[in-house]
């Protein structure tokens, strides 16, 4: 009798308690500051726009600058990725697709697929990019791993293999259907901040990312790790942003110890740039745990 | 009574008391925690995400839109707040009657039934829907919210709210872009802090400019040009020979122009590349890789070798990766894979009509692993395409041979 009651009692217990997840507390809104803002708002007349001038564009003429990404640490061998379908083409001849998400050059240690791009510039030099780019795919696999591009600018996507494939650029609503040996148009609408996935959802291995930048000052560091921005504007402070796909820091961004270019943990760092200057960064080493390594 | 009945008697009256018997309190919407730890908000920019919310779109018992969000109040007054009848005896609180359970108070699909639903509930904070009449990467219409209000979505839970009145229904539909709308501000106003100078600290501007003409205004105007955004379908060729067709459609259904077999496999069935995630999910799926892959690799990290500064950053990442954990699993559904439709069902989530299915295949499903056709498939092979999948739940299953799937019986 005892017993029975106990259980019951427990049981009420334990039923008050439940058994959901658990959910964060999820800070409120500050009622009163939201009145005054909200008052601010409303006010129809947008009388505040027009008080800060636009940065005076002061320097004139271009530079140039470069640098060299690095890995510390002992060189990775590429992963071979799991393919499971569409073998005739996808593993033709035994071949294997490599993981290609950390690629380092094991004689130079040069870091690939860094990319490197100027947050905002107070000069263009070139309104728009005249020429297409092509962005191909073959034997199953993006050719480049990271691509970049203006916005406006033409990307041809193209599909270089015998069979179907679709291209999903993630947050950008484009993916579109790419028949064996065809091609279809896409331009770029909007900046994508951070570099954003592509995917072909037929062959879920295949990935890639793009970058969208307006001024298109924008390198993805080549096999030895090595970038080039050409026909930067000089004689203003640039904040360039750095990014890596297996980067730990936030959004991708790679950060490093590096104090005389003000190298921010949001991967942020700042150059000014004389005429005609050609600044070398040099080396810039990246250790191996900041990007998965 | 001995000492024992005393205890429980103690137990149930705290049980009780704890239970409480005082006022509900007014419904609130919910941050979107799963973004703001994703961006590593500090509390103080979570609050003042919240507050900037509040001012620019009310309360759920009190929603206000400002003028350029193109919505109609009154008919978020008569959708919102709790459910009640107003003055002249008209139902209020429509979303919350009908709505809510499933898709949220706040609109993010999490409402106390959606767990025990498949497909889950649409979540409207990314802005993203599915059946519409207009470009993959453009806002359904009022009209398309309406067709889905009256319809329903066959082979869902979302049944067809066609014996509610047609100002109840659209009402609602109003409400959902303006739950859309805030959504997907308050995404676009997480990001944002990534994207400040260092010399913000960490702190987004509180002007109109940011707020409305920036931030707010882009996102209401997608809403306001869709209907310009409609699919232009060329009518289907009047002298049609259906047989043709159908014979055409099957070729580009196995062929590698229009490559559907790769998803809905050689029986047509959905048994193709069926463990693909759509958009909402995969978000998830990819914050818990995230998170395993770091904190397994945080368990092999020692933190000897490290100076003081990297071990405090380290202690930090791994602190956020277990918030990031227990966010995940109190805020987001369990992450389910999208299997390709079963084309011989005759069950289309986003209308029967040929002309719906014309815009599945041009547009493709945003949202969807389903690629948009446009563009590389002509409109007239788009037709035959839709002819085919028309005929396909009356397709003999015969002409399937080799490739007819196993009973569940002789698997076994």
């Amino acid at each position: 009798m005892k017993r029975a009651f106990a259980g019951i009692v427990v049981s009420g217990v334990v039923a008050c308690i439940g058994c959901g997840p658990t959910r964060v507390v999820a800070p409120g809104a500050d009622a009163e500051a939201a009145g005054r803002i909200r008052a601010t708002l409303v006010s129809a007349s947008s009388a505040g726009g027009a008080a800060e001038a636009a940065e005076s564009a002061t320097g004139t003429g271009w530079g140039t600058l470069k640098g060299r990404f690095t890995f510390a640490g002992a060189v990775p061998q590429p992963k071979p990725l799991v393919v499971d379908k569409d073998t005739e083409v996808c593993s033709m001849g035994g071949m294997k697709l490599l993981d290609r998400s950390l690629l380092v050059d094991p004689s130079s240690k040069g870091l690939a697929n860094v990319v490197v791009f100027a947050r905002k510039t107070g000069r263009v030099k070139t309104a728009a990019a005249e020429t297409p780019l092509v962005f191909d795919q073959k034997s199953c696999e993006f050719i480049s791993p990271v691509f970049a591009a203006r916005v406006g600018q033409v990307v041809d996507v193209r599909n270089s293999d015998p069979i179907g494939h679709n291209t999903n650029i993630a947050g950008s609503s484009f993916n579109q259907l790419i028949p064996a040996g065809q091609g279809t148009a896409y331009k770029p609408d909007a900046e994508t901040g951070m570099p954003t996935m592509v995917t072909c959802n037929i062959h879920p291995w295949m990935k890639a990312y793009a970058v969208f930048r307006k001024d298109g000052y924008v390198a993805v560091s080549g096999p030895d790790g090595s970038f080039t921005i050409p026909d930067l504007p000089a004689g203003e402070t640039i904040e360039f942003q750095v990014w890596h796909e297996r980067s730990g820091g936030p959004n991708g961004a790679v950060g490093l110890e590096k104090p005389d270019l003000k190298w921010t943990p949001k991967g942020r760092f700042q150059v000014k740039l004389e005429p005609d200057e050609v600044k070398d960064l040099g080396t810039l080493e990246v250790p191996a745990g900041a990007v998965g390594g | 009574m001995n000492r024992f009945s005393h205890i429980a008697f103690l137990l149930v009256a705290g049980c009780i008391l704890s239970a409480g018997c005082g006022k509900t309190p007014s419904a609130s919407y919910r941050l979107n925690m799963v973004e703001a730890t994703k961006q590593r908000l500090t509390t103080e920019q979570e609050q003042q995400v919240a507050t900037v919310l509040l001012a620019m779109f009310g309360t759920p018992d009190d929603p206000v839109a400002l003028p350029e969000f193109g919505l109609d109040e009154a008919k978020l007054r008569l959708a919102s707040g709790p459910v009640r009848s107003d003055i002249v005896g008209r139902k209020n609180g429509l979303y919350r009657e009908h709505c809510a359970h499933c898709h949220g108070v706040t609109g993010d699909g999490m409402g106390p039934t959606a767990a025990f639903l498949n497909p889950y509930p649409r979540d409207y904070r990314p802005g993203v829907f599915k059946f519409k009449s207009t470009e993959r990467a453009d806002k359904p219409t009022h009209a398309d919210l309406l067709r889905i209000l009256r319809n329903g979505i066959a082979g869902t839970s979302m049944p067809s709210f066609a014996l509610l009145s047609e100002p109840q229904i659209d009402a609602l539909a109003e409400y959902v872009k303006y739950l859309s709308i805030r959504g997907e501000t308050e995404l676009a106003l997480m990001r944002a802090y990534f994207e400040l100078d260092d010399d913000a600290k960490g702190i987004l501007p509180e002007t109109r400019e940011f707020l409305v003409d920036e931030t707010a205004s882009p996102i209401a105007e997608k809403w306001k040009s869709a209907t310009a955004a409609q699919i232009a379908v060329p009518d289907m060729p009047a002298d049609i020979d259906l047989t043709a067709s159908i014979a055409k459609g099957k070729e580009l259904f196995y062929g590698d122009k229009a490559n559907c077999v790769k998803c809905h496999g050689v029986t047509g069935l959905g048994d193709g590349q069926a463990n693909d995630y759509d958009d909402w999910n995969k978000s998830i799926v990819e914050i818990n890789k995230e998170i395993k892959g770091g904190l397994a690799k945080a368990g092999e990290t020692s933190t000897s070798g490290m100076s003081a500064d990297e071990a405090a950053e380290h202690r930090k990442q791994v602190a956020w990766l277990g918030k990031f954990s227990h966010v995940v699993d109190g805020d987001a559904l369990a992450p389910r894979t999208i299997p390709p439709r079963n084309l011989r069902l005759g069950v289309y989530r986003g209308g029967r009509r040929p002309l719906d299915l014309y815009y599945r295949i041009h547009a493709g499903i945003n949202g969807a692993p389903m690629p948009a056709a446009k563009g590389t498939v002509p409109p007239e092979d788009i037709w035959h395409i839709v002819n085919y999948i028309r005929s396909l739940p009356y397709e003999f299953d015969g002409e399937l041979g080799a490739d007819r799937p196993m009973v569940a019986r002789d698997r076994f």
